[in-house]
């Protein structure tokens, strides 16, 4: 069991909806956003134009060095591969925020910890979809078991040759991108 | 648009809300405001009980009042102006989506003014009249999923209409062209197969240079335009001048791609086109255009057939708006009434007269004279501030901002400091409000049942219920007007005691067996009446001729050019050359905006934080030439009026064409006058002009696509 998300860029308009259901979902403060959306472009001349829309959160890397760099272990790999931060554990040193290639690490000012996406690990406990995933009008997001070679996800990100962010910095996320 | 939630409710307190998966809008999904919406229900800010200015209106002195006492004194006041003035005195304006639209229109039919007004004009409804009469109703359910070619003109659902938008998408996917016609690269041009970039408010000139290659290359459908059309051989001969090399001038669009979308689109079959509102917002010639797009529609055979503009006629067995009007209570001399009535004919008493004729020879049912037979907002405010042609003295105001929401918001001030009596029905303290005698609280949809039927032009409907009962003293729309009708002699007009009473009744004809508007959103959630394609063969067209009409009689009664023509732009260098040199650019003023929702929004904090000011798009030259930086405040400056925002540089639009953003208003800035949240700072309607001569002949739509400007940097503190 691993699991992984699937973010098709041929659909996103940036609406920011995934953003404000997470922020909704977390209770969290205003300016700390676990999932982040970014318009690319346009790029070009009018009317020769291209553009897309990016969303960023936690890669849930398998290589993770945020939870290589912890000092405390309070970043580490969940079994299903999801990686968490304990709150209990986090002494707020900022090092994961460092080393994160993705720069989706912050600091909750409220709390004096680091947060970010947790993959919503417990409504996948129960069953149930991330709250981005549920959020989507455009149904550009699917979350799902990358070890398993039936899954949707699976099928999915071999049918649209759907890639990680940056793959080559060697982190081995487990966020896939169908690119524009 | 109104998608479906489903509310986690304990101890009578609302603590959940998702998406409904079998809502087939949303299907479960959200946008950003539907997933703020509980910030929307308890919100500081929300108005929660019905308040009285006391001090000077605009100084926001504000007292907590009785609702008995807020609808005696309501009800007085305007027994008294209409016993002075007649009852055209009094006027109304509203919004959209979040009102039993019937319930107003009964009221003011009862009291006998016509003067009701919506941003209809440049909403929709010169499209829907255009088609209704040409085809007897709107062909406004285009079956994307089944076409081989959407065309979406004037439209942007990837900001705008998210779930048109993911059908768009699947279409996509499955080979459907999408062709998107728009000045601005937006979300949804960016994911087009084809976008045709075209001038600001060229769409006329487009669609005409569509009709001459299409006719002209015989690619029209033959044997339909033969067997169930009338006026084609006119209108090929009227669209000859029309050629694509005309239209390469005025769209900016080389004549071969005008000629190659054309073609796509017409050899693409069954193809729809998507309606949008940018084309009604056109000023002069809004209508023209339409007619023209129509005429496209119709010769390419796509009405109400599979995969192409399925035009849904009135639900046949429930209730509709128009049926709960009692428009006949109107009488004739007080319809004649109707401010601007005698200048903009189609969306007023006199086409919607024909038009109602029409439709129930066919469909035994009209269209509600809400939204499609009202007064030209233009006049009515110039008649609050000038009293001609006669005074209007009293406004109710209902979710709607209008010193935000119209054209020459400056006039619209004028106007509405002018009245003797304001009342408005808010969720918020807005600009407006704040002008106001009385401002009441009303319910959001959580705290009422909600009834989806298109402004009562679909053949189906959804419903849900309240989650709670409505919070504080907030009331629902439709318990305002029923209460305040009884203090005006309308008791035995009003039978209901409750909301669901109301549409029990409304329900009752469909015969589902259910004992209550409760059971019904259990058992049924939905109505879809059935639905048969190609109905002007089995029931003829809702028209004179009884036909489709290419040539519209309709039209031609009111005494308009019954064929598809040009009108020029009513602000271009060539109809105002004396101005052409100092306002050298081109605005777009408006075009809907994640994550607001019209002029709403801008109090939910994590909403207002994905866009804090507001903005508008320049070309990388156009930023160059001024030496403005990214984020800069910058004046945007009209003959009618200046205000600045924000610049975003980005070549999403032309070198001159400069788009900027609407709605706009600060609830966190002074809210007293003559600040009134700054609702003249960066509200764009300051620079819209809504001179009757500038807007539409037949509809009375301000312009607010293609208005000549200049821009200029902001210098400090100004």
């Amino acid at each position: 069991m691993h699991w992984g998300l699937l973010i098709n860029l041929k659909k996103c308009v940036g609406c920011q909806a995934c953003t404000i259901a997470c922020q909704n979902e977390n209770a969290l403060p205003s300016d700390l956003k676990y999932c982040k959306v970014a318009k690319v472009g346009p790029h070009g001349r009018y009317p020769n134009l291209t553009s897309y829309n990016i969303t960023v959160g936690c890669m849930h890397c398998e290589d993770a060095p945020c939870v290589d760099g912890c000092p405390t272990g309070a970043s580490h790999h969940r079994v299903d591969g999801i990686v968490a931060i304990d709150p209990e554990k986090c002494v707020g040193c900022l090092f994961c925020m460092l080393v994160c290639p993705y720069g989706v690490r912050q600091l909750n000012d409220e709390k004096g910890v680091v947060e970010k996406c947790t993959m919503c690990c417990e409504r996948l406990d129960e069953g149930r979809v991330t709250r981005c995933v549920e959020t989507c009008q455009l149904q550009a997001r699917l979350v799902g078991d990358l070890d398993d070679p039936e899954s949707e996800i699976v099928k999915q990100i071999h049918k649209q040759n759907a890639q990680p962010l940056y793959h080559h910095l060697g982190t081995k996320p487990s966020v896939y991108y169908i690119m524009p | 648009m109104n998608c479906g939630m489903l509310a986690t409710v304990e101890d009578g307190v609302v603590t959940k809300l998702v998406g409904d998966p079998e809502h087939p809008f949303n299907l479960g999904a959200q946008c950003p405001r539907g997933a703020s919406a509980l910030d929307h229900l308890n919100h500081p800010n929300r108005i929660n009980y019905p308040l009285k200015q006391v001090g000077k209106r605009g100084a926001g002195q504000f007292k907590r009042v009785s609702w008995k006492e807020a609808l005696d004194d309501i009800a007085a006041r305007l027994a008294v102006l209409k016993e002075e003035y007649g009852a055209e005195t009094i006027a109304t304006t509203g919004g959209t989506n979040r009102t039993d639209d019937f319930a107003r229109r009964r009221f003011f039919n009862l009291i006998g003014s016509p003067n009701v007004v919506h941003t209809a004009p440049v909403c929709w409804i010169p499209n829907f009249l255009t088609e209704s009469a040409s085809y007897g109703w709107a062909a406004f359910d285009p079956e994307i999923a089944g076409a081989r070619c959407v065309v979406v003109w004037g439209h942007n659902p990837g900001s705008s209409y998210l779930p048109e938008m993911r059908g768009l998408l699947q279409a996509k996917a499955n080979g459907t062209k999408i062709i998107v016609i728009d000045p601005i690269y937006s979300e949804t041009a960016s994911k087009a197969e084809l976008w045709l970039p075209i001038k600001p408010g060229s769409d006329n000139a487009l669609a005409l240079a569509w009709l001459n290659v299409i006719i002209n290359e015989g690619l029209f459908d033959y044997k339909f335009v033969a067997e169930w059309t009338v006026g084609f051989d006119e209108l090929s001969d009227r669209v000859q001048e029309y050629t694509p090399e005309w239209a390469a001038e005025k769209t900016g669009i080389s004549p071969e791609l005008i000629a190659e979308s054309a073609r796509i689109y017409a050899m693409s079959k069954p193809a729809c086109i998507q309606w949008g509102v940018a084309t009604d917002q056109l000023g002069k010639g809004s209508t023209a255009s339409a007619q023209a797009r129509v005429a496209l529609r119709i010769i390419c055979g796509n009405l109400d057939v599979p995969g192409g503009d399925v035009m849904p006629g009135p639900h046949p067995t429930f209730v509709t708006d128009w049926e709960m009007e009692l428009n006949e209570m109107l009488p004739e001399v007080q319809r004649n009434k109707q401010l601007g009535s005698e200048k903009f004919k189609l969306n007023s008493w006199p086409g919607y007269k024909l038009l109602t004729e029409n439709m129930l020879r066919v469909w035994g049912k009209s269209i509600p004279a809400e939204w499609f037979c009202e007064a030209n907002p233009s006049r009515v405010f110039r008649a609050m501030a000038t009293g001609k042609p006669y005074p209007v003295k009293a406004c109710i105001v209902l979710a709607n901002n209008p010193l935000v929401s119209y054209a020459n918001s400056k006039l619209v001030y004028k106007a509405l400091k002018n009245l003797d009596l304001l009342v408005v029905m808010e969720y918020w303290m807005t600009p407006s409000a704040m002008l106001a005698d009385y401002v009441l609280p009303v319910a959001s949809w959580l705290e009422r049942p909600v009834m989806t039927t298109t402004y009562g032009v679909s053949d189906w409907l959804i419903a849900s219920e309240r989650a709670i009962e409505p919070l504080y003293e907030r009331k629902t729309d439709f318990d305002f007007w029923k209460e305040l009708g009884y203090r005006m002699g309308q008791v035995e007009y009003w039978p209901w005691e409750t909301d669901e009473d109301m549409f029990k009744y409304r329900l009752d004809p469909i015969d589902l067996g259910v004992d209550s508007y409760e059971e019904f959103v259990q058992y049924y959630r939905m109505h879809f009446a059935d639905r048969e394609y190609r109905k002007y063969q089995t029931r003829g067209g809702a028209t004179l001729s009884g036909k489709i009409e290419l040539k519209i009689s309709l039209f031609e009664q009111l005494g308009y050019d019954p064929l598809p023509h040009y009108v020029e732009r009513p602000f271009s260098p060539e109809t105002k050359p004396e101005i052409a040199e100092q306002y050298p650019m081109t605005l777009v003023a408006g075009g809907g905006f994640m994550p607001f929702f019209h002029s709403e929004h801008k109090e939910i904090t994590r909403i207002r934080l994905l866009r804090p000011y507001p903005r508008v798009t320049i070309n990388p030259a156009l930023a160059e030439k001024f030496k403005i930086e990214e984020g800069e405040w910058i004046w945007i400056e009209t003959p009618t009026g200046k205000v600045k925002q924000t610049a975003f540089i980005s070549p999403a639009v032309a070198p001159d064409v400069i788009q900027a953003e609407r709605g706009w208003w600060f609830p966190e800035k002074e809210v007293t006058e003559p600040s009134l949240m700054g609702v003249f700072d960066s509200n764009i309607n300051v620079c819209v002009d809504d001179d009757p001569d500038t807007c539409d002949e037949l509809c009375g739509s301000f312009c607010s696509r293609g208005i000549m400007c200049r821009i200029s940097k902001v210098e400090e503190d100004a």
